[in-house]
């Protein structure tokens, strides 16, 4: 016998139907009816190649979250983070921003976005007006160049310039003492690879003239083979190596290099070097690699800092990276911006926040403040040590100057005609 | 071929001019009617989420469709669609920022700069057959990738345009405004359709199926197909482009992924997900990704996993796309119906 049944959709399935699509409709007005608390909306990058960025970055927001809530939340409101996958694509940064604000009904923005996706929430944030503040973007331009200046963004993030000029005057110091004259170079072939690279030799060569660049090297992002590259440099025998690879690519890059045994024969100096990602996972750490600090928890040396990484530790069972003192960064502005204009709108908050100066585990001074002229981070930790194959791996780190950065970076303002 | 069919051949053959007209004619309203309803949609549901939802499907739709037009009526498997959505997205966006000439010179222009591109890299590509083709058109496509990463000073790099795309408004209408933004959208989206839908019944439409199934009888009797397959190469490109230049207004920028291969992996994943062999398969493709995408990432961070499942499914499970399947059901159910009475 076969079951009788009339063609077409029944009527479980219709009614089935227009509920899912009632609830699709009506989630974003449920969601806004539960008042009081302030959503806070993240897009970030946790799937794919840095997905381990992303999530350090989700972690430790989560850390100072908790702590802002314990302490009452945003003038009174606590605060509900919603954070979303982006997978690293400018598109779907954009239409996660724009859903977080418009559906979702987040009244603030974290960017926690690399590179282009930066500059795609970006462009929501100046659309719709939102409070929104970037977190992970260190290319200079985003804050530096006036087209891109929006009063409602900014930057919580360490920049390429300032990077650049600290790690010049560190590596002319050395030069000079060492007599290293002829200078390789090894960076990945993308856009951050080739203008951090490009900057640094600008200032090593300001600040020690005589130097030569007799090596250049650009290995594809990502490149999973680095001999030709390793031995590309020990046949043109400089005295010194830069590189600003990054992540995965500098720990394979040391592990194949290290086979040629090519740190006994130059003077070693990747910027992204003193990062936990990078320090922990090299398998023979080699010894005096000159590194400028990404996040350590001995660099500055104070109590606080060592405190802030031991809790993400002990919470997380894993070191936390330069994007999460970033993101750290970003809720401890906002709670304290709010906290001085005693109002949780975002209007009041970007007001507040133009030139604030916070305590900061991740201040060179103790404190880091948020530049009122162009909304983005200064006063921030940075330095150069050379690495041990243990911890604190980074055992001595020595600061950059803060007048000598503000100083160049005018200039170089200057330059590329941004004032 | 049985009789039967080679009688329905017969009789297509002789329909007259007048009931192609009404044909045209139909397609016309269906695709007035369509406009009038999304164009109206923003006053019953106010919610913004929607407007951006089908601006997007508009953007991908154009794309996807296009696409078809090569896959599933020229049997031309292009892996390189891509670089027309790239290109038009940067195209419009850099005319935008840099000369400020008005929006619609901008687009006609874009479209200009596309058909002159899709002809160059057409006329060598669709010379090649099947998997060469195929690759061909995916290193035409890595080709301007890397151009534009490589091209720091015009294209940004890989941050892509910076600064957002000025538009100042045209005859009333200020696209930065979103309700304005999602009209144009609709109103591309339906002209494009409709215009494909015109290319596909055309005889031409016709001519490109024939090559698709039998490329030698094709030109044995006397069809040049390399003119042919150029032909319909080109105008894919206008409507992938076209595509482009939406998603470019939609994020205030283009990005070097825009033109990157995974993007014409998606157009190729709509595709199957929707079906080749309707019309109207790649915009249900494209709707359903969408949503998928929407909700999925939405509701938990392993998608990567649940958009798997769901491929595989399509892949082995069903055997085609949903349209395809729908259609079969159908007409199977036509046929039972019609044994029955």
């Amino acid at each position: 016998m076969t079951r009788t049944r009339k063609p077409g959709v029944s009527r479980r399935a219709t009614l089935a139907m227009m509920g899912a699509g009632a609830l699709t409709f009506a989630s974003p007005w449920l969601a806004r009816a539960q008042a009081k608390t302030i959503k806070i909306g993240m897009p970030t990058i946790l799937s794919g190649r840095v997905a381990q960025l992303g999530t350090s970055s989700r972690n430790a927001v989560m850390l100072e979250i908790e702590k802002v809530n314990a302490a009452g939340g945003l003038a009174g409101r606590q605060i509900e983070m919603v954070i979303r996958d982006s997978k690293g694509q400018p598109q779907e940064a954009a239409r996660v921003a724009r859903e977080l604000v418009n559906t979702d009904g987040c009244e603030i923005l974290i960017d926690a976005e690399a590179s282009s996706g930066a500059f795609a929430v970006h462009e929501v944030a100046r659309d719709l007006g939102v409070l929104c503040l970037h977190t992970n973007s260190e290319t200079s331009a985003l804050s530096a160049d006036p087209k891109q200046h929006i009063p409602n963004a900014f930057r919580t993030a360490r920049q390429g310039v300032h990077d650049s000029i600290v790690g010049g005057s560190y590596a002319a110091a050395i030069a000079k003492a060492k007599g290293l004259k002829k200078w390789a170079t090894c960076s990945p072939d993308y856009a951050y690879g080739r203008d951090t690279t490009g900057e640094f030799v600008t200032y090593l060569k300001r600040f020690a003239p005589d130097i030569e660049i007799i090596s250049e090297s650009w290995p594809k992002l990502f490149q999973p083979d680095y001999t030709e590259v390793v031995t590309k440099i020990l046949q043109a025998k400089p005295q010194a190596l830069y590189s600003c690879l990054w992540g995965g690519d500098l720990t394979s890059y040391i592990d194949q290099a290290n086979i040629y045994a090519l740190f006994s024969q130059m003077e070693v100096f990747a910027v992204n070097m003193a990062d936990y990602t990078a320090l922990t996972v090299v398998k023979n750490l080699p010894k005096g690699i000159h590194s400028g600090n990404r996040y350590i928890k001995t660099y500055p040396a104070t109590p606080e800092n060592a405190a802030w990484g031991d809790a993400y530790k002990a919470k997380y069972n894993e070191y936390p990276t330069n994007w999460s003192w970033e993101n750290a960064t970003a809720i401890m502005l906002l709670a304290e911006a709010s906290k001085k204009a005693n109002s949780a709108d975002g209007k009041k908050i970007a007001e507040a926040m133009r030139g604030l100066k916070i305590k900061s585990p991740f201040g060179a001074d103790g404190t880091v403040t948020m530049r009122a002229e162009d909304q983005t981070l200064v006063g921030y930790a940075i330095g150069w040590g050379t690495t041990i194959p243990q911890e604190p791996y980074v055992p001595q780190v020595q600061a950059g100057d803060w007048k000598t950065i503000f100083e160049l970076e005018a200039e170089w303002k200057k330059s590329k005609g941004y004032t | 071929m049985t009789e039967l069919q080679a009688d329905q051949g017969a009789q297509a053959l002789e329909i007259p001019h007048a009931q192609a007209k009404t044909q045209r004619n139909r397609d016309a309203l269906i695709a007035l009617a369509v406009f009038v309803v999304l164009a109206l949609l923003p006053t019953v549901f106010s919610s913004k989420l929607l407007l951006d939802f089908v601006i997007r499907c508009a953007a991908y739709g154009l794309f996807a469709t296009s696409l078809n037009l090569l896959v599933g009526y020229t049997g031309l498997i292009s892996f390189g669609h891509g670089m027309f959505f790239g290109l038009g997205a940067y195209g419009f966006g850099l005319m935008m920022q840099k000369t400020g000439v008005p929006v619609p010179v901008a687009f006609i222009a874009t479209l200009v700069i596309t058909f002159v591109v899709a002809l160059v890299i057409g006329a060598i590509c669709v010379r090649l057959k099947e998997i060469y083709f195929a690759f061909v058109t995916l290193a035409f496509q890595m080709l301007i990738h890397s151009t534009i990463l490589s091209w720091v000073s015009l294209t940004g790099g890989d941050q892509g345009l910076r600064g957002g795309i000025p538009r100042p408004p045209f005859l009333g209408i200020d696209l930065s405004n979103q309700l304005h933004l999602y009209v144009a959208s609709c109103a591309l989206l339906v002209i494009g359709l409709y215009l494909m839908h015109r290319i596909a019944q055309s005889p031409f439409g016709y001519t490109l199926r024939m090559i698709r199934d039998n490329a030698m009888r094709a030109s044995f009797i006397g069809i040049d197909v390399w003119r042919a397959k150029l032909t319909i190469f080109v105008l894919a490109a206008l409507f992938a482009s076209t595509g482009g230049i939406i998603m470019a207004l939609f994020v205030s920028g283009a990005y070097p992924e825009f033109a990157y291969w995974t993007i014409s992996g998606e157009g190729i994943f709509i595709n199957m997900l929707g079906g080749v062999t309707t019309f109207l398969g790649p915009m249900v493709g494209t709707v359903l990704l969408l949503i998928l995408n929407d909700t999925v990432t939405r509701l938990t961070e392993y998608h990567g996993l649940v958009l798997g499942i769901v491929i595989l499914f399509f892949a082995i499970g069903l055997r085609k796309g949903l349209m395809d399947f729908v259609v079969e059901w159908y007409a199977q159910r036509r046929n039972n119906a019609g044994e029955r009475g």
